[in-house]
């Protein structure tokens, strides 16, 4: 069959101009595609590290029901054990044990509502970023007198800044109303809302203090190597914790908006893919359609000599497939080219910035990730599409009758 | 007739075609003859007179209305339209009046083109092509595309081509009529060569009487029937 590959190979470059051009269509189609994917892909991996870095960490243990209604006395059971089974797994990078309760924080001069996180100084970075997010003053240390970290907004609405004072009002697990005087060692700016307007960090001791939880901790936050191992980890500290009343929940999971937009904006993103698809379609098809109306003499000859229908079709098909393999590598190529550039040099979506910030991002330049996953669908698609499309020529090709095939002018 | 006579490679009995578009054409009226193995004929007739179609129904490549056709013991009359592909590979040879070569194949791989849709073994369809060229004097052309190929040197390729896999039968329609009289020559010689040599069976159409004279048994035709 070399002889036909051979064949084929040559008709595709009969009319070198039009095959540059489907070649260009479908390269540049791919390309892009390649290239919006890996934007995508890139996007939502920022979004949800930053959701991930900023607090929420890859995965949560709280006691069983906590996350659907958390209630402050709902605290982990048996902490050391929890800790030590997190340890005993691979790809941890980091947890961190925190004191959740809400509280009212007020100031001589305002009040707000906020959510109290008592954390270990020491084991919070291991987790989250917030320690390199202060920007005045300095990040929360063991044995200062009752030190609190808030974020700018919080701090403006309740006119203090590092050095001054707050009050913290909260119901403690007792059901005690408790009060309580802190310091402001630090203002953080994440550039997370929530974060930054109603959340007030403390020393654990001291949450636990407050809320008179001593010793106890309302949830583990637990930092992995790769996103990608989450479900797998999470399975296995399951069965790790099987027996402890406890709830291991994924990212996705403690946040589901993150994950819902990602779903919503690769709908979008296949919406446009199939419009390109479509337009390279028609480039293709048009391309292989002229390429079949022209030598229906040639065909002729070739049935008459006794080539069958099917050889026909496998013949047109095999042109518009090595038609597709060349635009595919080229595409390829650029896409993956482009791509990689910006995947080094980040692309910065500054007009977009107000946008970013609600969706949780604290940068405004995005790095697109070329994945393999995307390399090969992308391609493969492509090809697949070219195939099929060239299906209805090659069908056209092959119904001919040889008779009146030759006597076509 | 006789049960003892070897059986005719080509029986054509009573075969009628007709054409039916705006007016009904009848192409072949009752059309019989029969060409034994190794026969070297021709159809003649003027134009008009049916010589193609009686080629293509004895090429398999259209159906008659009625009457019966076999060739080598198949009878093409009987058999599946969708079969008569397979006939046309592995029994015919066809030489066009034009365009029979594929431009971009090379002359070496148009000879080979029917002997690869047969599955014949690559070393022993090239061995064969190149003999062939080489015993009519264009071992030089193997490589060249046809479009570098004069008019003559393409019908002669397309010659070599339908012998290439030894068929029962070699049918050419009008061979020779975008031949000057000299290559018409070239390329008759070389079919007669090739039926000598080969004793493959020849049926060619012409209304040339320099190319009828070459012809050692004449089917004449006129408004579709036997004269
Ligand atoms: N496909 C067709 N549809 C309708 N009529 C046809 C068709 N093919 C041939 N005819 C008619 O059938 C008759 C015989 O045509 P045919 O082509 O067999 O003649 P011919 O002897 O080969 O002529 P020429 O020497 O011009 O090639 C002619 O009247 C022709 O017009
Ligand atoms: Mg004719």
């Amino acid at each position: 069959m070399r002889l036909f590959l051979a064949m084929a190979w040559r008709n595709v470059w009969r009319h070198r101009r039009r095959s540059v051009l489907t070649v260009m269509t479908i390269a540049l189609g791919l390309a892009f595609n390649i290239f919006m994917r890996a934007l995508g892909d890139g996007f939502h991996e920022q979004m949800v590290d930053n959701s991930v870095r900023a607090h929420i960490g890859h995965i949560q243990i709280h006691r069983a029901g906590y996350h659907d209604d958390p209630a402050i006395t709902k605290t982990l059971p048996q902490p050391d054990r929890i800790r030590s089974a997190i340890e005993s797994l691979p790809g941890v990078r980091g947890a961190s044990f925190r004191v959740l309760g809400d509280g009212l924080a007020s100031s001589a001069e305002n009040s707000a509502g906020v959510s109290v996180v008592g954390v270990d100084p020491d084991e919070e970075p291991t987790v989250t970023t917030i320690h390199r997010a202060v920007i005045r003053g300095r990040y929360l240390e063991r044995g200062q007198h009752k030190p609190c970290l808030i974020g700018e907004r919080l701090a403006k609405t309740l006119q203090v800044d590092v050095g001054d004072s707050l009050v913290l009002l909260a119901q403690a697990a007792d059901g005690s109303m408790a009060g309580e005087k802190y310091r402001v060692e630090g203002v953080f700016r994440s550039g997370a809302p929530e974060l930054d307007r109603g959340v007030v960090y403390l020393v654990a001791e001291d949450a636990q203090e407050l809320f008179v939880l001593p010793g106890r901790f309302s949830e583990a936050v637990i930092l992995l190597d790769s996103s990608r191992a989450v479900d797998e980890t999470a399975r296995r500290l399951e069965a790790e914790l099987a027996g402890l009343e406890v709830e291991v929940l994924p990212w996705y999971v403690v946040e589901p908006y993150i994950q819902q937009f990602i779903e919503l904006d690769d709908a979008f993103f296949y919406v446009i893919v199939l419009i390109l698809f479509i337009v390279i379609s028609v480039g293709i098809l048009n391309t292989i359609l002229m390429s079949v109306f022209e030598r229906v003499r040639e065909f002729g000859v070739m049935m008459s000599l006794g080539m069958k229908p099917r050889q026909v079709v496998r013949l047109v098909v095999l042109e518009a497939f090595l038609l597709g393999v060349v635009g595919v590598v080229f595409g390829g190529l650029l896409g993956s080219a482009f791509t990689l550039y910006y995947e080094a040099a980040g692309m910065d979506f500054g007009a977009w910035a107000e946008g970013a910030a609600a969706l949780g991002l604290t940068t405004t330049i995005t790095y697109p990730k070329l994945t393999a996953a995307n390399l090969f669908w992308s391609n493969t698609s492509v090809l697949l599409v070219v195939v099929l499309v060239a299906f209805y020529p090659a069908w056209h090709a092959a119904r001919l009758e040889p008779v009146e095939a030759m006597r076509h002018v | 007739m006789s049960e003892k006579r070897p059986a005719a490679l080509v029986e054509v009995r009573g075969v009628s075609k007709t054409y039916r578009d705006h007016v009904a054409v009848h192409a072949l009226r009752d059309v019989s003859f029969s060409l034994a193995k190794g026969e070297f004929a021709a159809v003649v007739g003027p134009s008009g007179s049916g010589k193609t179609t009686l080629l293509n129904l004895v090429g398999a490549l259209d159906v008659s209305d009625s009457g019966l056709i076999r060739i080598a013991g198949h009878e093409l009359t009987a058999t599946p339209r969708e079969e008569l592909a397979d006939f046309r590979l592995r029994h015919l040879g066809f030489v066009f009046q034009a365009y029979n070569l594929f431009p971009v194949l090379t002359v070496l791989e148009n000879l080979e083109f029917v002997a690869v849709l047969q599955g014949m073994a690559a070393a022993e369809r090239r061995r064969r092509a190149r003999e062939l060229l080489a015993a009519v004097g264009l071992a030089g052309l193997a490589e060249k595309r046809p479009p570098e190929l004069s008019g003559g040197e393409q019908q002669r390729v397309a010659v070599l081509r339908a012998i290439m896999t030894e068929p029962d039968l070699v049918l050419a329609d009008e061979p020779t009529a975008n031949l000057d009289s000299e290559n018409a020559g070239i390329l008759l010689d070389m079919m007669e060569r090739m039926n000598r040599e080969k004793g493959i069976t020849f049926l060619f159409s012409t209304h040339d009487p320099r190319v009828m004279e070459r012809a050692r048994k004449l089917i004449r035709l006129r408004d579709g029937r036997i004269e």
